[in-house]
């Protein structure tokens, strides 16, 4: 139980104030004890993120000194100023915006589609399709790795984006369906049967009704796919092959070579292909956490 | 009234249907079929070599090797981010101040890249300045030379580390959703009947997270079978095929020897996998169901 008393160091200026009021409480030294285990495994946790933070406004130099795990005496920015500079990170950030944005907004119209029908017109049969649907969530991509690079390979589709953005938009629909049949269940049914009298059709009652009410069902779906499909590093690896078609956490891995001992640079590199997901975090860390939770315990 | 459901549900299935029937079952089928093939990845001629393929898994000493080491990484995978993320939310349930800020802290590795977790615990290995060996100077005042991840005694263990770091805030958020869901009520008659504290935990909580906890080893165990990205970053199966996975191997067979009928009697294999445990999976939440009602 959250003691107030429990954080005053004297701990007798609580005693005294106890002995007055009217339930006397003995000083309990757990709040104070679990914050401080926190804190402490809060930093450990931080260390490995705070290390890239650091490298980046280094020079090489002064971490070859072994000086990387140190607050530095003065900041340097020119390893931001460096990955800034290289067109060939424009290029992979720009793909893989273009691979992230119309997948995830495919993926999650696709989710909606299906996540109606399963909601709101059950048919025989229906349940079981959707759990073969649901359950191609938990294979690991390898188990369909094969035949997608022979189709896309026969459609000369190789060294392109194409391929990643249809099969990432095909390896949504699973979560994405889950997650809108589960919102969906949550409107009540009356709206759409009052709606269905007044002469509106199943499309309409979508896009009019359970649509704008499911907002916040979206903005999870959203931030989950984005965060995914902008971190992915299987699928580019097997579908592109030139530096002009390379998305950014391949790229990373690629301009490894060129700043072979320029850690700094490699650090800010890191940084600044996080950022997109890091601001996505930040404000919608709400919409994040709920999507994993609802997706792991209703699957 | 029903015909027009018929059609709206065809309407409004067919784009999914066929989008995710192209692209996943007919490719969970397909692997099947080339797992009985010797296709190289390139011709478009390939022969049937029937049960070749299957047989050289069981005399493969790398696919030995490869899934001992998944079985290994399993075991830690259900050990190491399931007690640590029990244990993290059971602190951050506790009620303490700043709960919210503790609990980002925690979950922010999951929204990093499994490159950017890879180049991150590559430098914390790294053996000149590495953070680990720099920690270890300043407690023994010894200098260790140990290169973590060139070692194949300690390449997979670190790897494993690395990507508990990352897990472990998942698995603290399902059970932080599971501690809600507990009775206040309940909670206050431990403390009226006079339980301490660990009683608490060890008789009532755990036992009422049992659900929250089922979901966490299955995501471990799922994800620990996916694991391929953060080790292709920081070790790449290497050294010595020390931490090889079987999703690593598959790609090593495929991608790089192009032996692709082989490799799809791997994804075979992995399939199967991961068909038992979602199995397994399916049928203990349906047990709890019929406990719960």
């Amino acid at each position: 139980m959250a003691d107030p008393g429990g954080f005053d160091h004297s701990g007798g200026g609580a005693a005294a104030d106890a002995a007055i009021g009217p339930a006397p409480r003995p000083f309990d030294p757990w709040p104070a004890t679990i914050f401080v285990i926190l804190l402490c495994l809060a930093v450990l946790f931080l260390a490995p993120t705070l290390g890239v933070l650091l490298s980046s406004i280094k020079t090489t130099r002064e971490i070859a000194f072994g000086e990387l795990w140190m607050f530095p005496a003065r900041i340097y920015l020119g390893n931001f100023a460096e990955v800034i500079a290289n067109p060939a990170v424009h290029r992979y950030f720009v793909n893989t915006f273009l691979v992230t944005v119309p997948a995830t907004a495919l993926s999650i119209t696709f989710g909606v589609l299906a996540g109606y029908v399963f909601a709101k017109l059950p048919f025989k049969g229906g349940n079981l399709l959707f759990l073969a649907i649901v359950s191609g969530m938990f294979f690991p991509p390898q188990v369909i790795l094969i035949p997608l690079f022979r189709l896309f390979n026969g459609l000369g589709l190789i060294d392109t984006l194409w391929p990643i953005i249809f099969i990432h938009t095909a390896m949504g629909i699973p979560i994405c369906t889950l997650l809108m049949r589960n919102f969906f269940a949550t409107v009540p049914g009356a709206l759409r049967e009052a709606a269905i009298l007044e002469g509106a059709n199943e499309w309409q009652v979508l896009t009019r009704i359970a649509l704008p009410l499911s907002l916040p069902a979206l903005a999870v779906l959203a931030t989950l796919q984005f965060t995914w499909i902008w971190n992915d590093f299987l699928w580019p690896l097997i579908f592109t092959q030139s530096d002009e078609k390379r998305t950014i956490m391949l790229g990373i891995v690629n301009l490894k070579g060129q700043y072979s001992v320029a850690w700094g640079v490699q650090g800010a590199l890191s940084l600044i292909a996080s950022l997109p997901t890091l601001i996505v975090f930040l404000f919608f860390q709400r919409y994040f956490i709920k999507g994993m939770t609802m997706g792991a315990v209703k699957g | 009234m029903e015909r027009e459901n018929r059609f709206w549900r065809i309407v409004l299935l067919a784009l999914p249907l066929a989008v995710f029937a192209v692209l996943v079952v007919w490719p969970l089928f397909s692997s099947f079929y080339y797992s009985f093939t010797n296709w190289n990845g390139f011709d478009s001629r390939y022969e049937f070599v029937g049960f070749r393929n299957f047989a050289k898994i069981y005399t493969d000493k790398l696919f030995l090797n490869a899934a001992i080491n998944t079985a290994i990484w399993m075991v830690a995978a259900i050990l190491l981010p399931t007690l640590l993320g029990l244990g993290l939310a059971l602190l951050i349930d506790s009620r303490i101040p700043g709960g919210t800020i503790f609990k980002s802290v925690f979950y922010l590795p999951i929204c990093l890249s499994a490159v950017v977790v890879g180049q991150i615990w590559v430098w914390i290995y790294q053996q000149d300045w590495g953070l680990l060996n720099t920690v270890i100077w300043t407690v023994t005042g010894e200098r260790p030379a140990i290169a973590w991840l060139a070692k194949p005694e300690t390449a997979l263990g670190s790897v494993i580390v690395a990507w508990s770091w990352q897990q472990t805030g998942l698995s603290m958020v399902i059970y932080l959703a599971g501690l809600v869901s507990i009775q206040e009520e309940l909670l206050e008659v431990c403390e009226i009947e006079g339980a301490s504290a660990w009683q608490r935990i060890r008789l009532v909580i755990i036992p009422l997270l049992t659900p929250a906890t089922i979901v966490v080893i299955a995501l471990s165990v799922i994800n620990s079978l996916k694991g391929f990205d953060i080790l292709f970053i920081m070790t790449g199966g290497g050294p010595f095929h020390s931490s090889d996975t079987l999703a690593m191997h598959m790609y090593n067979e495929s991608f790089r020897k192009y032996l692709m009928g082989y490799g799809s009697a791997i994804s075979v294999v992995l399939f199967l996998i991961a068909l038992t445990i979602i199995r397994i999976y399916f049928r203990q939440l349906r047990k709890l169901d019929e406990i719960h009602g």
